[in-house]
């Protein structure tokens, strides 16, 4: 069977950061938060990263008929991913039966669900086409007029990491030849923020102090902060970036999946580093040839430190040359779009050879000692690959490794 | 009693479509552009705008002035 290189030809956002890729990584560089109080009205205090979106960009009223925040957002990452890769599905040289849509969602439309519990028994009828979690990936695929495979991927946080290894493994093996891949996440609702605060994961913080509350690998880290948005990324085969002459982010060179088969929330480093090796031995790299990880990196007590040995165990000797940061403490968790954005956040690292700093970490935690990114220390100018990692709750693990060129 | 009017208000405020670009007599799903599932959500909207709870057997409904026509009937049975 003869497969292709896997090339990254375009990037769409729409994040707590904004719609712009570039500013995104600005922002991230500066080491500006987007987490801020939400909901004041709970009993406990609250901090997520929320999207200004203007839905009016996309939609007319009328479109907007069923159609969920978590909807509404991939429809505008995915378009503003197609448009940077100069791609109109429509256009002559693109057959739509060749094309897939490749999405990752935790929860699908938490907001129209929300909605029916609260409605005091009056229930929209187009609650369940608004949050069924495949939802996002079926409006992609209608605003686009995609023919070939739509799939969704629900794998918590790791969910757009597998939905980008499941499209690039479907146009390496030439099943596809265009694949739009990412995910989309919108549950910043009051009910889902009190399920995640009964699950004891999200950081806690001092009145005027949210922004600053996720310190991933820090001494004084207590978790994460929920965050919305949706990113995705435009994977082609090399060969039909060159015919089209467009450009050409990096190459997607590995990607590795893995389950811990040990417990669904507590995650485990041999399954974390079978999926970090798994992803080494595709791309046909060792590990000193990897400069920059986007870690995982949810800032929750035990997680931080596994990923670290899982790490540490993975890269050896070589482990001091591996540069970490994790962005969440920045553009929050955002579950099932996490993995995506995160991809695009370390496809920028190298294509800008620049990283983003592990935020917020005064005090490096003994059991998390590693290369972390200082703020200010962005520059990377040998930098070659670099990887994100994504471990879901369910056990799941998902590494994508990108090249540059 | 005409709810042709308000509903061509609803329809305006909820979906941005302007009373003069849907003809009463025209399909609302040919020339509006409502689809079932926007349909659905109208007569919801409907429903919550006059407090009424319209009929299950509507499917047949296709033009606004029908439409009006059984939201009259409707609100006339909740009075009488």
């Amino acid at each position: 069977m003869s497969t292709h290189e896997v090339a990254v030809t375009g990037l769409g956002v729409m994040a707590p950061h904004g719609d712009a890729p570039d500013a995104l990584f600005d922002a991230l560089l500066q080491g500006r938060s987007a987490i801020a109080p939400v909901f004041p009205e709970l009993p406990k205090p609250a901090a997520a990263a929320t999207v200004a979106f203007d839905e009016t960009r996309w939609f007319t009223k009328l479109q907007l008929a069923g159609v969920d925040r978590v909807s509404q957002l991939a429809v505008a990452a995915a378009d503003l991913a197609l448009r940077d890769a100069g791609l109109t599905l429509s256009d002559a040289g693109v057959d739509a039966e060749r094309v897939g849509v490749y999405a990752g969602c935790g929860m699908g439309g938490a907001a129209a669900l929300e909605a029916a519990y609260r409605g005091n028994g009056r229930v929209s009828p187009l609650t369940i086409p608004a949050f069924m979690p495949n939802a996002p990936a079926a409006h992609v695929a209608m605003r686009n007029g995609v023919l070939g495979p739509v799939l969704t991927y629900s794998v918590a946080c790791a969910s757009s990491s597998v939905a980008i290894a499941e499209a690039a493994k479907a146009v390496q093996r030439g099943e596809v030849d265009i694949a739009i891949a990412g995910g989309s996440e919108a549950l910043i609702v009051p009910g889902v923020v009190l399920a995640w605060q009964a699950m004891q994961t999200l950081a806690g913080f001092q009145p005027g102090e949210a922004a600053g509350a996720v310190r991933p690998f820090a001494t004084d880290r207590s978790g994460f902060a929920l965050g919305e948005g949706s990113a995705f990324l435009v994977l082609e085969s090399a060969e039909r970036v060159r015919a089209r002459g467009a450009r050409r982010y990096a190459t997607l060179a590995g990607w590795g999946l893995s389950s811990d088969a040990t417990h669904l929330t507590k995650p485990d480093a041999p399954g974390q580093a079978r999926a970090l090796r798994a992803a080494l031995r595709q791309a046909g790299l060792q590990p000193r040839d990897v400069g920059y990880c986007n870690a995982h990196g949810t800032a929750t007590r035990i997680g931080d430190v596994v990923e670290r040995n899982a790490l540490a165990e993975v890269w050896g000797a070589d482990f001091d040359a591996l540069r970490v940061s994790s962005t969440k403490a920045l553009h929050g968790h955002m579950l099932g779009a996490a993995g995506a954005i995160e991809a695009l956040i370390t496809v920028l690292a190298l294509h800008r050879r620049e990283l983003p700093p592990n935020a917020n970490c005064h005090e490096v935690d003994p059991d998390c000692r590693m290369n972390l990114v200082a703020p200010g220390d962005s520059a990377a100018p040998g930098l070659e690959a670099a990887i994100s990692n994504s471990f879901a709750f369910g056990g799941t693990n998902s590494v994508l490794l990108f090249r540059r060129g | 009693m005409s709810s042709l009017k308000e509903l061509q208000d609803l329809i305006h405020e909820k979906y941005g479509i302007e009373p003069s670009k849907l003809d009463p007599h025209a399909s609302m799903r040919e020339t509006g552009g409502l689809d079932s599932l926007a349909l659905a959500e109208f007569l919801f909207a409907i429903e919550d705008h006059f407090g009424i709870t319209m009929p299950d057997d509507d499917a047949s409904i296709d033009t606004l002035a029908e439409l009006a026509q059984l939201v009259d009937k409707v609100r006339a049975a909740k009075t009488a």
